[in-house]
C-alpha cells in the first residue's frame, strides 16, 4: 500500500544550514504518527518541510505518490494537507466561526456541510461560535486552531506540538480529539515534547535525533525500547 | 459666549475637520494594520485626489459630488500603480525602508501636482455658500455633506470588512499574516483592495478639504501629521478608533484657537501624538504596539 504522506531522504533547512539531515517518515491513511526527539532534533523543521516552509535540498515528499516537494503552502494546502504551528495559530480578532471559515478560505460554495463536522468534532466551539478566539481558553483555542485546519477537509492534519503549555488535563482532552480526528477519517502527523505520552497514544512513532532518524516503530515498541527510554524519556 | 456661538464657531468646525482627517486616519490605519507601515505619501496622494476632482469640475464640468467618486477611483488606481512600481518591490526590505520611500514618493506626487495645477489656490465653486440655520446651529451644506459621506464610507468600509470574504482576508492578514497565508489567502491580492479602498478614502479627505477650504498642493502635506496623530489617538488598526480619533483632534484643534494663537493650532495635533506616544500607545482603542 503506496502511504498517505511520504517523506524521503529529505534534507535542508531555513538558510544554508542544513537542519534536517536526513529524515525519511511516511504516514499511512486512518494513523497517528507522531514525531519525538530531543529539543533541536528537528521535529518541528520536518513538520514545516512538508509544508513547504523549508528550503529542501535533497530527498522528496509525496501525497498519495504526487510530489509536493517545493510546492508553496497554498498549493499544498490544496493537495490535502493541513497544518496547525505550534504558536499563534488562530485569529484572535475573528470570532471562532470567522476562524473556521478563513480556514475554508480556499474552498467556494456551500460550507454547512464543513462547519457541521467541524462544530460535531467540538461542540464547545458550536456554543462560543460568536465569540473572539481570542477570548477562549488554552484547549479551546486548540480546537479552533486544529478546527480550522479541518475545514478544508484534508487527508493529513500536521500538528506542531499541539499540548505545548497545556495543562495534563487538557493535554488528554486533545489527545482525545486527535483519535476523534482520526475516526473521522483524517491521519495526523504531530510533533510531541511530551514523548511517553505522545508515544503511548499514537499508532506510530519517529524518534528524531540531530536531524536524522534514529528510532521508529509502534509507539509500545519504542516505549519498550532500553536505548530510546535512555535517550529521551529519562530512563 | 453662549453655548451656540460655541458650537457654531468651535464644534461645528471640528467635527467637519474631524470628518476628513477621520478619511485619511482611516486609511492610514488600514495601512499600519495590513502592509505595518507609516505611509508618508497619504497627505499628497490626498492632494492628487482633490486636484483630479478639480480637473473634472472645471474641465469636463462633471457636477460637483459626481467628482467625488471619479477622484476615488482614480487616486485608488495611482495608489495600486505606486505600490506596484515602489513598495512592492521593498517589500522584504526592513519596513523603515518603505517608509522612507513613501516620504520620496509624497514628494514625487505633489511635484507632479504642482506641474499639472501650479501652485496657487484653486477652489471647487465660486461666490459664498450662506449656512442654513437648523434651530440656531448654522451648517453648510458642503459641512452636512463632509460628515455624512464620512460616515457612510466608514459604514460601507466596515460592512465590507465583516462580511465579504476578500474584506475578512484583510483582517486575517491584520490580524495573524502568517497563518493567513498558511490558509491560502492570496497576500498580492489583499494589498491590492488595501490600496483600492486606502487611495480612495484619500481622494475623499483631499476632496473634503478642498471643498470646505481650498485647493492647494501643499493641503495634503499638512494634513498629514494630525491624520497621523487621529489614527495613534484611535488605536493602531482600529478603524472606528481612527473615526474616534479624527473627530477628536478636529475638534481639539478648532478649540485651541480660543487659547492660542491660531498658526498653534498644527501644534496640538502633535501635542496629542507626542501625548499619547508617552501615556498610552496603544490608542484609547487598544490597537497595535507598533
Amino acid at each position: 500500500m503506496t502511504p498517505l504522506l511520504e517523506m524521503r531522504d529529505v534534507r535542508g533547512g531555513y538558510g544554508d544550514a542544513d537542519i534536517l539531515q536526513d529524515v525519511s517518515l511516511n504516514v499511512a491513511a486512518g494513523e497517528i504518527v507522531a514525531i519525538v526527539g530531543p529539543n533541536g532534533a528537528g521535529k518541528s523543521t520536518a513538520m514545516k518541510a512538508i509544508f513547504g516552509l523549508l528550503n529542501i535540498r535533497g530527498g522528496s515528499i509525496t501525497i498519495e505518490g504526487r510530489d509536493i516537494t517545493g510546492l508553496k503552502p497554498n498549493q499544498i494546502v490544496q493537495a490535502g494537507v493541513c497544518y496547525v504551528p505550534q504558536v499563534d495559530n488562530i485569529f484572535r480578532e475573528m470570532t471562532v466561526h470567522e476562524n473556521l471559515e478563513m480556514g475554508a478560505f480556499l474552498r467556494s460554495g456551500d460550507l454547512s456541510s464543513a462547519f457541521e463536522r467541524v462544530y460535531g468534532l467540538f461542540p464547545d466551539l458550536r456554543e462560543r461560535r460568536r465569540t473572539l478566539a481570542g477570548n477562549l481558553s488554552g484547549g479551546q483555542r486548540q480546537m479552533v486552531a486544529m478546527g480550522r485546519a479541518l475545514m478544508l477537509d484534508p487527508k493529513v492534519l500536521l500538528l506542531d506540538e499541539p499540548t505545548a503549555g497545556l495543562s495534563p488535563r487538557y493535554m488528554e482532552q486533545i489527545f482525545q480529539i486527535c483519535r476523534d480526528v482520526r475516526d473521522a477519517g483524517v491521519a495526523l502527523l504531530l510533533v510531541e515534547q511530551h514523548a511517553k505520552q505522545a508515544l503511548a497514544f499514537c499508532n506510530r512513532g519517529y524518534v528524531l535525533a540531530s536531524g536524522s532518524n534514529r528510532h521508529e516503530g509502534t509507539g509500545a515498541e519504542l516505549l519498550a525500547d532500553r536505548e530510546v527510554a535512555e535517550m529521551f524519556l529519562g530512563g | 459666549m453662549d453655548f451656540l456661538e460655541f458650537v457654531n464657531f468651535y464644534i461645528v468646525p471640528g467635527l467637519v475637520l474631524g470628518s476628513i482627517y477621520a478619511l485619511g486616519a482611516v486609511g492610514i490605519t488600514l495601512v499600519f494594520a495590513i502592509l505595518r507601515y507609516a505611509h508618508l505619501a497619504h497627505g499628497d496622494m490626498a492632494t492628487l485626489g482633490a486636484f483630479v476632482a478639480f480637473a473634472a469640475v472645471t474641465l469636463a464640468g462633471v457636477p460637483l459630488y459626481a467628482a467625488l467618486p471619479i477622484a476615488m477611483v482614480a487616486t485608488a488606481l495611482v495608489a495600486v500603480g505606486i505600490d506596484r512600481l515602489f513598495y512592492d518591490y521593498l517589500r522584504e526590505r526592513p519596513r523603515i525602508v518603505t517608509v522612507m520611500a513613501s516620504l520620496g514618493v509624497a514628494l514625487m506626487v505633489r511635484s507632479v501636482v504642482q506641474v499639472i495645477w501650479g501652485v496657487d489656490a484653486e477652489t471647487y465653486t465660486r461666490g459664498i455658500v450662506r449656512p442654513e440655520n437648523w434651530w440656531g446651529i448654522r451648517l453648510k451644506d458642503r459641512e452636512i455633506a463632509t460628515v455624512l459621506t464620512m460616515i457612510g464610507l466608514v459604514l460601507c468600509l466596515q460592512l465590507f470588512l465583516m462580511k465579504t470574504k476578500w474584506g475578512k482576508a484583510m483582517r486575517a492578514m491584520s490580524d495573524n499574516p502568517n497563518l493567513a497565508l498558511l490558509s491560502g489567502v492570496d497576500n498580492a491580492k489583499v494589498v491590492f483592495v488595501t490600496w483600492m479602498i486606502v487611495g480612495g478614502l484619500c481622494a475623499a479627505a483631499g476632496f473634503f478639504l478642498g471643498l470646505n477650504t481650498e485647493l492647494k498642493s501643499m493641503m495634503g502635506w499638512q494634513m498629514l501629521l494630525p491624520m497621523f496623530a487621529a489614527a495613534i489617538l484611535g488605536g493602531v488598526g482600529r478603524i472606528e478608533g481612527a473615526v474616534i480619533g479624527g473627530l477628536v483632534v478636529g475638534v481639539v484643534e478648532e478649540v485651541s484657537v480660543m487659547f492660542l494663537p491660531s498658526e498653534y493650532k498644527a501644534a496640538t495635533a502633535f501635542a496629542i501624538l507626542l501625548v499619547m506616544l508617552i501615556v498610552r500607545p496603544t490608542g484609547l482603542l487598544r490597537g497595535k504596539v507598533l
